[in-house]
């Protein structure tokens, strides 16, 4: 059995942002599951996004897991498309206000942390547009 | 006698209980740091429960407790203490849904004697965080609580959640992020009162304003402070009578979890907390009395805008109006709605699995008439218990029997 969500993974590498969309309710959601959480219908496919979307919200950390740097900038992302989602930022904390315009995009992972399957595939991060 | 009530228009059939549990003893050790097994303060708790309820152990036939946490060195624990303790009981579990453990703990040992399954519950919580490295272990421990393939490689912390709602609290509401700390400083003070506390004086406004940054805009005063603490509470059916304090009645539970985790909510701005709203209105409703009719709330508010959403969500202020609650004292002890007089975790300390006990512990001595800071003529108390970033929720009632 292959892991759901590896088409995601698959795609992020090519440099485009997948998400779910259901086909009896319209809703779009992330993250993918073969389940609609909006109508719970079985009739769901992978749609492509542009990965834009704005910055819902944001924060700074000063202490984390071990394998992180203490200072991470992270925040909640509002896609065009829809759903929302966490992602690393690229930019100063200080640069950063809601409503900003960001861009999902692949992103080098470079942590030691254990991605299990993942390793090798790239994250992701929010880059702000100008 | 059949029961109704209509809600939104429609009418419900409630099914009266045939027993409301009663709390017949609690106990508890102070917040700080124990270095001790937390064996040896789960006995001591019951011990001083049983003592408080003069209640004998051999009545006891369920064991309800929160899973303790993963660097516990004791596994099994509730199995063990049965061995310890010398007990067979018809029912023992041990809980594990984040903040929300010791709340759904005790509603399972309140449904076990509502139907009749025990007739004299032990509820037990124990935690020590002070055995666990803050820096690294526990970092590592809360990061798989987050989605662990899309969430957990970003290096999340639960402050970096919390954060992120205040952030938003902030700008949705035009709130001043000062005004947040006035929050801080009610807790806090409330909290130095409380002998069982984990501080004995409060930090003022700009104290709260310029300490550390833990993770932006949330600062070291704004985070509810790890401690070790245990607590042991006895539920009994209340027509067995054997105890020797005053008993007080478990008028009503309720519970929801939204369909979101963490940050990620739907159709919800993450500056709302609908399972509060829910949960309580379900434990109220049960309980056959409104919000109104509540004297005094403990909730589980572990971060400042965390306590003014749960204001808003509970009715006691309109949306975005529930830091205003504070800084007009209506959240205070001899305000109109006082809101944690024992501090909550923010005012005296937090051991997650421990704190729902805690305001449990808290709501009976405001019942008892023996709190550290009493509302004269309390007569009902409302507590929560929150998971994660409180979508999941635990509302309880308590009252003196009348």
């Amino acid at each position: 059995m292959e892991p759901y969500t590896r088409p995601f993974w698959e795609s992020l590498r090519d440099g485009t942002v997948l998400i779910h969309a259901c086909e009896s309710c319209d809703e779009r959601f992330f993250p993918p599951s073969p389940i609609c959480p909006h109508c719970h219908s079985t009739d769901v496919d992978w749609a492509e996004t542009t990965g834009r979307g704005t910055l819902y919200s944001f924060t700074r950390t000063h202490a984390t897991a071990t394998a992180f740097d203490d200072e991470l900038v992270i925040g909640l992302v509002e896609l065009a498309d829809g759903p929302k989602l966490l992602a690393p930022i690229d930019a100063s904390y200080d640069a950063l206000e809601i409503g900003d315009d960001v861009r999902i995009e692949a992103a080098e992972y470079d942590v030691e942390h254990d991605r299990g399957w993942l390793e090798g595939y790239p994250f992701f991060a929010a880059r702000p547009l100008d | 006698m059949q029961m109704y009530i209509i809600r939104s228009g429609l009418l419900y059939h409630i099914v009266p209980d045939t027993t409301t549990p009663a709390v017949a003893g609690i106990g508890t050790v102070p917040n700080g740091t124990h270095s001790v097994p937390e064996r040896d303060l789960a006995l001591r708790v019951v011990r001083d429960a049983l003592e408080d309820a003069s209640l004998e152990l051999s009545t006891v036939d369920g064991l309800y407790m929160p899973a303790p946490r993963p660097w516990t060195p004791q596994g099994f624990f509730s199995t063990y203490l049965l061995h310890v303790l010398g007990l067979e009981v018809d029912r023992s579990l041990e809980v594990s849904t984040g903040g929300t453990s010791g709340g759904n703990a005790f509603h399972s040992a309140v449904s076990d004697i509502r139907d009749g399954t025990v007739e004299t519950a032990l509820v037990l919580a124990v935690e020590r965080n002070s055995i666990v490295e803050t820096t690294g272990p526990y970092f590592d421990y809360i990061l798989k609580s987050f989605d662990a393939e899309f969430e957990s490689p970003i290096g999340m912390t639960v402050p970096a959640a919390y954060a992120q709602s205040m952030q938003r609290y902030a700008y949705e509401y035009g709130i001043d992020r000062g005004d947040l700390a006035d929050i801080v400083v009610k807790n806090r003070e409330n909290g130095a009162a409380n002998p069982n506390g984990l501080f004995d004086e409060s930090p003022s406004r700009d104290d709260v304003l310029d300490a550390r940054l833990i993770a932006d805009p949330i600062r070291l005063f704004d985070c509810p402070a790890p401690c070790d603490g245990a607590a042991a509470i006895l539920l009994t059916a209340d027509d067995v009578d054997e105890s020797s304090s005053p008993q007080i009645a478990v008028d009503g539970t309720g519970y929801h979890h939204t369909a979101s985790h963490f940050l990620m909510s739907r159709e919800t701005s993450i500056t709302e907390l609908p399972a509060v709203r829910r949960a309580a209105n379900t434990a109220t409703d049960r309980a056959g009395v409104s919000i109104a009719d509540i004297d005094v709330f403990e909730p589980y508010a572990p971060f400042p805008h965390i306590e003014a959403i749960v204001t808003e969500e509970l009715g006691l202020a309109e949306r975005g109006r529930g830091v205003d609650a504070c800084l007009e004292d209506h959240t205070a002890p001899d305000g109109p709605f006082p809101i944690s007089p024992s501090g909550g975790c923010l005012g005296r300390g937090h051991p997650p699995m421990v704190t729902p006990l805690l305001n449990y512990v808290e709501a009976v001595k405001q019942l008892r008439g023996t709190a550290s800071t009493q509302v004269p003529d309390a007569g009902r108390v409302l507590t929560t218990a929150e998971h994660g970033h409180v979508n999941g929720v635990t509302a309880t009632v308590f009252a003196t029997e009348v």
